[in-house]
């Protein structure tokens, strides 16, 4: 930070000091920063500056709760001092609080620093915790200062129309157009025509389409992207109800890219040929096809218009597929697959297909790809149709004809793993993988398979191949953390998890079977060791998965300002938009999913433990843990070692096993487990509220939590995802299950408040009014 | 669709996966792993064919010190002792080429592309001013040797037992060579 315009309050000696360590700060000079500042401390243990400062350079150089143990003593010697609020700012910035951090960015403002500077960085605060609101009015302030670039204009118009002050925003922007019209450099062009179009997107977004068609019939001279300026067209004069020339636009963009399927519906709508007869749009996409013979578009989309009893369907979906066949096309069953959703279509496209075979078959001259082409064509048909059997004699077949071909060992292994052979599976996916070492396509899919065999080693080391090895890695672990591979440690974390869940099941059977024998002593240590093991990684891999999206939406940071200078409003917007449903991707839910099993696990665990520690004396038990440690032996420290090296997921690995976390989860105080897997989950109730899952796990943890209201709000919720999902009313029987769960919960719940019991009765008769009729007639209704 | 149906290329270390599935399915002899990395050394003679840019065939061979009076122990050894091209041996000066392997998938024959595996051999023979192709193929197989015959190789004589190693008895187990001169 720049301290240029110091005001008078410098007096002192420690000022000067002061002034010259902040200096030394900014060059990143922090030790001899700190020897300035802690001089000053010896004299003035007060100086509130100093102590702040001494923060903000520990957190650089020392430990993290000391930094920030000195900025709060700062703070709270001079709260309204600008200086030590504006290095507050800085310090929570750094440790990405970034509420806190605006708080005290604001307060440096509010207290007298003239350093506008500050306004960027608050600004840049407001707009990353969403506080949109004030981020108009820092924006606003910082024009007002800096008038002269064009960044801070369009910064202020983003904030206007982020908080949907349209009108405000528009003319932000016009205003700065009109002042820099006459001085544009051929480089500023390019930033020109996005502002130009960004302009024009919000005057469609406030619905004015007329005023956005006129305005940028205006610019258009000006705008650069030509493709955006014709979609926007077209799609003004669509909602403007011009169709035909919006039509017309539309054949355009289609010259631009016969491949794009979105313009050939949009041309539909504007022909208003979807409500008519099947022949009328068969008509239009039979010159369509003859204008883009090479497109897959014109010849695709009639099959799914066409009825499968239409007669012309046989011969349009034989000109589909067939040449497909005989090209040898890889993907024409994944091209033919949207069909199958019409059952009549699949039966149709089944006779094609095998009359089409059985005539390959008895032509001598036939090339012999077709042959394995059709074949399988034929086995991803079946498999489709979960006829494994089928699927995989025709498979086997192609695999005979043409073992060289990679697609076909997917299919096959595809097929295993159905069949639940899992480990089957990936050998067979690693057979194809072998015969083309550079596809990374079934690299990456053979790494899939042996994660699903549980074999977690043979995994890394496959995708290892297309990892960086850093030196003396013994794989690519700690690259596939860095490069944000999350489906890797999604994968890895599932597979763990399994590892350990098995066991504990064997353990269990085998504690029933004898439960008398205590010789066994040593293998049950082992075992104990290696379930700590696989969970303690499961945890670690999947947080390192929730440590992806914490980098995500820090990642941000840079872009509040940089797309403001980059002059790419459109872009950051649409990514503000993404950011804002960051934790609504499917990644996240299963995260949440494996987690909170294992969050779950434990809370079961202790619970049951603590019953038992009720019920018996805890007399022996702590004897049984001493001799659990027992000194390991230096084979044993070595494998440890080695085991290290290879599920670090980063240099220097502090917790390379996930021990430390799996303790902290463990011995978090009790109940502690279900607030902290809470925490996590939390986003999924904003972000995901379309989600079957989100209301399935509030329900359960409200439940345990004994928040029973909250608790019935997630089963209606979870009907209402149904009911929106399908469009019906259907009575399902998870649904079923669960209120009957909360009654009995709720009933049975002697600590439970008597208010909250009659409110979640009288809330469930409501919402389930069959729950009158008595418990069984009411589980007869909901059975889907 | 490329313009030949029917194309030869080279064996890389991603690929010798198909090398070595064509010739499981296909020979009734099996080659140690010693064998494959071999094939990716520069003294080899090795091509991969695709039909529609599927391998379906391979053809592995190198210049070997051929003569007739000789027992042929020295080809059956490197062929076993597969380390063949190391520096430490005197060079001797080659008088053959000796195809090792030439292979076509079953699905995938009589459509030229074993000639034209063959072709590109005789071929790269005269680039290396040898004049001999020789090589061993099963006594039983009378498809192939009517084949080698019809293009115009001729049979030298037969080795009992030469298949022996491979576990291979009777019959099955002897070989003919066969060589044509180029």
């Amino acid at each position: 930070m720049s301290m240029r315009k110091a005001t008078p309050i410098l007096g002192s000696k420690e000022d000067i000091a002061f002034r010259e360590a902040l200096k030394l700060y900014d060059a990143k000079q922090y030790k001899k920063a700190l020897k300035l500042v802690d001089q000053n401390l010896k004299k003035n243990s007060n100086h509130p500056e100093s102590l702040t400062l001494k923060g903000c350079i520990i957190y650089f150089t020392g430990t993290k709760t000391e930094a920030d143990l000195y900025v709060r003593k700062g703070l709270a010697r001079s709260p309204t001092n600008h200086l030590v609020n504006h290095l507050a700012g800085i310090y929570f910035r750094n440790v990405e609080n970034y509420a806190e951090a605006a708080k005290w960015y604001k307060a440096a403002i509010d207290n007298g620093s003239q350093n506008k500077q500050i306004l960027r960085d608050l600004s840049t605060m407001q707009v990353q915790i969403r506080d949109y609101k004030n981020l108009k009015e820092s924006r606003q302030l910082y024009l007002e200062e800096q008038p002269g670039f064009r960044a801070n204009w369009t910064a202020s118009a983003v904030a206007q129309h982020l908080n949907k002050n349209y009108d405000g925003a528009v003319s932000t922007l016009s205003k700065i157009e009109g002042l820099i019209k006459e001085h544009l450099s051929e480089s500023d062009k390019v930033e020109h025509s996005e502002c130009l179009l960004y302009k024009n997107s919000i005057i469609s977004e406030a619905g004015n389409f007329g005023k956005a068609l006129s305005t940028l019939e205006a610019d258009e001279p000006e705008i650069k992207d030509k493709l955006s300026v014709l979609e926007y067209k077209a799609r003004y004069l669509m909602l403007l109800g011009k169709l035909e020339e919006a039509s017309k636009i539309y054949r355009i963009l289609l010259q631009r890219n016969p491949d794009n399927a979105g313009y050939y519906s949009l041309l539909e709508v504007c022909l208003d040929t979807a409500s008519k007869p099947v022949e009328i749009r068969l008509k239009l996409f039979s010159k369509l096809q003859k204008f883009y013979p090479r497109s897959d578009p014109p010849k695709f989309l009639p099959l799914t218009f066409v009825p499968a009893d239409h007669p012309k369907f046989i011969e349009l979906a034989k000109s589909y597929i067939l040449p497909q066949l005989e090209k040898g096309v890889p993907s024409s069953f994944i091209n033919i697959k949207p069909l199958y959703k019409d059952k009549l279509k699949l039966k149709a496209i089944e006779s094609i297909l095998l009359e089409f075979y059985n005539q390959k078959l008895n032509d001598k001259s036939v090339q012999p790809t077709i042959i394995v082409w059709t074949k399988y064509f034929l086995a991803q048909h079946y498999l489709y149709l979960n006829d494994l059997v089928t699927a995989d004699r025709y498979i086997d077949e192609a695999i005979t004809h043409s073992p060289t071909l990679v697609e076909l060992y997917i299919i096959k292994a595809r097929i295993l793993k159905h069949k639940g052979e899992f480990i089957q599976a990936s050998e067979v996916m690693n057979e194809g993988r072998e015969l083309d070492l550079q596809d990374r396509f079934i690299n990456s899919k053979a790494t899939k398979y042996y994660f699903r065999a549980n074999n977690v080693d043979k995994a890394i080391d496959t995708i290892s191949l297309f990892t960086k090895l850093e030196e003396d890695a013994v794989n690519g672990c700690k690259d596939l953390h860095l490069m944000q591979a999350s489906w890797v440690l999604i994968e890895s974390a599932e597979a763990y998890a399994r590892l350990y869940r098995e066991l504990e099941k064997a353990k269990l059977s085998n504690e029933d079977a004898d439960s008398e024998g205590a010789d066994e002593n040593e293998d049950d240590e082992d075992v104990d060791e290696k379930i700590e093991l696989y969970k303690g990684l499961a945890l670690k891999r999947f947080h390192a998965v929730l440590k992806l999206f914490e980098i995500f939406y820090n990642d941000q940071l840079d872009f509040h300002s940089y797309c403001m200078r980059r002059g790419t409003p459109r872009d950051y917007i649409e990514t503000i938009k993404w950011e804002d449903n960051l934790h609504s991707t499917p990644i996240y839910s299963r995260v949440m999913k494996g987690l909170s099993k294992i969050y779950l696990d434990i809370y079961e665990q202790q619970q049951a433990a603590k019953l038992k520690a009720a019920s018996a004396a805890s007399t022996s038990s702590g004897s049984k843990n001493k001799k659990n440690k027992k000194k390991k032996s230096k084979a044993q420290g070595k494998k440890r070692e080695e085991l290290a090296a290879k599920v670090a997921s980063e240099k220097e690995d502090q917790d390379p096993f996930g021990t430390t976390l799996l303790n902290n989860v463990v011995s978090n105080g009790n109940g502690k487990v279900l607030d902290n897997l809470f925490e996590l989950f939390k986003p999924l109730l904003v972000e995901a509220k379309d989600n079957r899952f989100t209301w399935e796990l509030a329900f359960e943890l409200y439940v345990r939590q004994s928040k029973y209201v909250l608790a019935m709000q997630a089963i209606k919720n979870l009907n209402s995802v149904y009911t929106n999902y399908n469009g019906d009313n259907k009575k399902y029987k998870q649904i079923g299950d669960m209120v009957l769960r909360l009654k009995e919960t709720t009933k049975n719940d002697p600590e439970a408040n008597v208010a909250i019991v009659k409110v979640v009765e009288k809330g469930l008769a409501t919402a389930f009014p069959d729950l009158t009729k008595g418990d069984e007639e009411f589980m007869q209704a909901y059975i889907d | 669709m490329p313009r030949e149906i029917i194309s030869l290329d080279d064996l890389t270390p991603n690929n010798v996966g198909v090398l070595k599935k064509i010739n499981q399915v296909t020979l009734p002899t099996t080659y140690p792993e010693s064998w494959y990395k071999d094939a990716l050394q520069s003294d080899q003679i090795v091509k991969l064919a695709f039909y529609s840019e599927l391998p379906v065939g391979n053809i592995k061979a190198k210049a070997i010190k051929f003569s007739s009076k000789q027992s042929f122990e020295n080809i059956t050894n490197t062929k076993e002792t597969a380390s063949s091209g190391s520096d430490s041996q005197p060079k001797i000066l080659p008088n053959a080429v000796y195809i090792e392997t030439l292979a076509v998938l079953a699905s995938y024959q009589n459509l030229g592309i074993g000639s034209k595996l063959l072709s590109f051999i005789i071929e790269e023979t005269k680039t290396r001013f040898i004049h001999e192709i020789v090589l061993h193929v099963q006594s039983s197989n009378i498809k192939a040797i009517d084949w080698y015959l019809k293009k115009g190789f001729s049979k030298k004589e037969e080795v009992k037992d030469y298949y022996k190693d491979q576990g291979m008895e009777g019959a099955d187990a002897d070989a003919f060579i066969l060589s044509i001169e180029v």
